[in-house]
């Protein structure tokens, strides 16, 4: 078998998910008529028919069905796009599944600008933000096909209600396959002393390469992936503040509310250091592709990048 | 038992659920009066349930989706032994285990949260092909409300349990024609209802809400019914057993802010009996 970073992260979270059937005939994967998009169909259908269930348009009873099933001790994926896994059915995972503390998995596929072509109707860049300010909730965005392995390891053993976001695209390797993974912690891939830069999912990859860029520059980075917004780990993020006295946060989402707003949160009570955020500014999407909206809204590799350069040059002004 | 039995039983059950709602001031009484029959023949004739082992993996299941008239569900849970009567003076007051909503971390018997309007009948959706998927021959049932027919969320659980066959779910509506803000057919209208569920794929059948016999042939005949899940539209009276409630409108949630109130209140009820608290 060769590298799951060959592959698209789709087919990887539809592989794992079969394996995980084969090993618990109590894991079941719901769709809502997006089954080929996410690579369950055929993946899953074909091989393990009993764990398929494929809900139709119908998000908000997608959720309902997933928490019935795990009031029986089911383990139940349900998966569909970010805008209608979280938004469009809010009230439901808030009710049916987090306030009754039933164990359902919900994955929000295509995250952020990721959904290209589908523009700003599909374009989810607040899920992050509404599924941490859930009670019983847990948030986690994987940054590579190990780590997505590793999460949904984990998802399938605990009891805990999860929000997991989903790129479907083939993403460059950052883990080694085996990896584990721990909400509570958050893992420095790069190490520096002059700024912290903080990232989760679809942005890590991005990090990485500007945090090795800037080496060249003498700006040493700081880089912790936070593959859980919540739980968040403070400590790690309270340690590198201490130690670097500035920190860029990066997002595929809305600035306001995710995990932006979670590291300046934390910040503030524990820390207070200057921090900028990038991401979306609290503006909707459209059709358009990676580049034009990095560049249109300031989040790309170079607006990280100078974002680091600035914050750690005020950092030495003030000093 | 025998309907002497049964008409004492819930005139009794009348009796308790007011007062008990009565002392937090304020309650649903008007849903909770339409469904005492109903929910007495559930537990008393027809589902299988063990009270000091509530989640006997055999037991039959019953959601609540119009979770708001709980207080039915806790009298008639207290009264079989699956929690002290005592607790039913707690409702809806503070630290209490018996909420206004069903909840069912909270409370021994309740399956399923419900309150949110619409989501309980796909949680039911969710359990019955837990036990399809299982080959497990315990029944769900599911009772809704008729407000709660406006939900959009009600007819895509109508589409699923249709197309997946799951004849091992009864649904039960509440139909007593009137939600919060008026009469159904005033507000939004659900006419012809037994038209709508049988094109939507159910086995639709409907009864007298208030009727012994009706109430257990047509449960009886609905779980007899394969291949396709039942729904059986029950004819009822809102507030039904107190002449101050019944078949008033403005009963959905009543609020008995003093003694006065409370006394015309019980007063309004068909006999008196002891209280078990």
């Amino acid at each position: 078998m060769g590298s799951y970073h060959e592959i698209e992260m789709r087919v990887v979270y539809a592989q794992t998910l079969s394996e995980l059937i084969e090993r618990n005939a109590d894991v079941f994967c719901l769709e809502a008529d997006l089954g080929k998009a996410d690579a369950s169909i055929p993946v899953v259908s074909k091989s393990h028919p009993r764990n398929f269930i494929n809900c139709g348009v119908q998000e908000a009873n997608m959720i309902g069905v997933g928490a019935g099933l795990a009031r029986e001790g089911k383990i139940p994926f349900c998966s569909t796009f970010t805008a209608f896994a979280t938004r469009r059915c809010y009230d439901q995972i808030t009710i049916s599944v987090a306030y009754a503390n039933n164990n359902v998995k919900i994955v929000g596929t295509s995250p952020g600008i990721t959904q290209g072509p589908n523009g700003g109707t599909h374009m989810c860049f607040q899920d992050l933000a509404i599924m941490r300010a859930m009670p019983n909730m847990h948030v986690y965005s994987p940054a590579d096909a190990n780590e997505l392995r590793a999460v949904m390891f984990f998802m399938a053993e605990s009891k805990q209600p999860t929000y997991m976001q989903l790129v479907r695209l083939k993403m460059p390797k950052l883990f080694e396959d085996g990896c584990l993974f721990d909400p509570n912690q958050a893992i420095r891939l790069h190490d520096g002393r002059d700024v912290t830069l903080v990232a989760t999912g679809f942005m890590t990859s991005f990090a990485l390469d500007v945090a090795r860029r800037l080496e060249k520059e003498k700006i040493t980075v700081d880089l912790l992936h936070y593959p859980s917004v919540k739980p968040f780990d403070v400590k790690t993020l309270v340690d590198s503040a201490q130690k670097t006295g500035a920190v860029v946060v990066v997002e595929n989402q809305n600035i306001v509310g995710g995990l932006g707003s979670a590291v300046c949160e934390v910040l503030g009570e524990h820390h207070p250091v200057r921090a900028k955020r990038l991401g979306i500014p609290d503006q909707f999407g459209e059709v358009a592709d990676q580049d034009y909206l990095f560049n249109k809204h300031g989040f790309g590799p170079e607006h990280i990048a100078q974002a680091c350069r600035e914050l750690s040059r005020s950092k030495s002004q003030q000093l | 038992m025998t309907r002497e039995e049964l008409d004492s039983l819930a005139a009794e059950f009348r009796y308790v659920v007011t007062d008990a709602i009565c002392r937090s001031g304020v309650g649903h009484i008007g849903g909770v009066m339409s469904l005492v029959e109903i929910v007495i023949t559930l537990y008393y004739r027809i589902m299988k349930v063990k009270p000091d082992d509530p989640n006997w993996p055999e037991r039959d299941r019953l959601v609540l989706s119009k979770g708001h008239a709980g207080p039915v569900v806790y009298t008639t849970l207290a009264y079989k032994g699956f929690f002290p009567k005592e607790w039913l003076t707690t409702i809806n007051k503070n630290g209490t285990r018996l909420p206004s909503h069903m909840d069912q971390i909270l409370t021994p018997g309740v399956e399923i949260t419900a309150g949110s309007l619409g989501q309980g009948l796909s949680c039911a959706c969710g359990l019955a092909l837990a036990a399809k998927r299982d080959g497990k021959t315990h029944r769900v049932f599911c009772i809704i409300g008729d407000g709660e027919s406006d939900e959009g969320q009600i007819w895509e659980a109508a589409l699923f349990a249709a197309h997946n066959r799951l004849d091992n779910l009864i649904v039960i509506c509440d139909y007593n024609k009137m939600q919060i803000d008026g009469r159904t057919d005033e507000i939004i209208d659900l006419e012809p209802l037994v038209d709508k569920w049988r094109a939507f794929g159910w086995a639709t059948s409907e009864m007298d809400g208030h009727d012994w016999d009706a109430i257990y042939d047509t449960i009886q005949r609905a779980d007899a019914v394969t291949g396709q899940p039942a729904m059986i539209i029950a004819h009822t009276v809102k507030g039904k057993g107190n002449r101050e409630t019944e078949g008033l409108v403005d009963c959905h949630n009543v609020k008995i802010p003093d003694e006065t109130t409370y006394q015309r209140l019980m007063c309004g009820l068909e006999c008196k009996f002891d209280l078990p608290y």
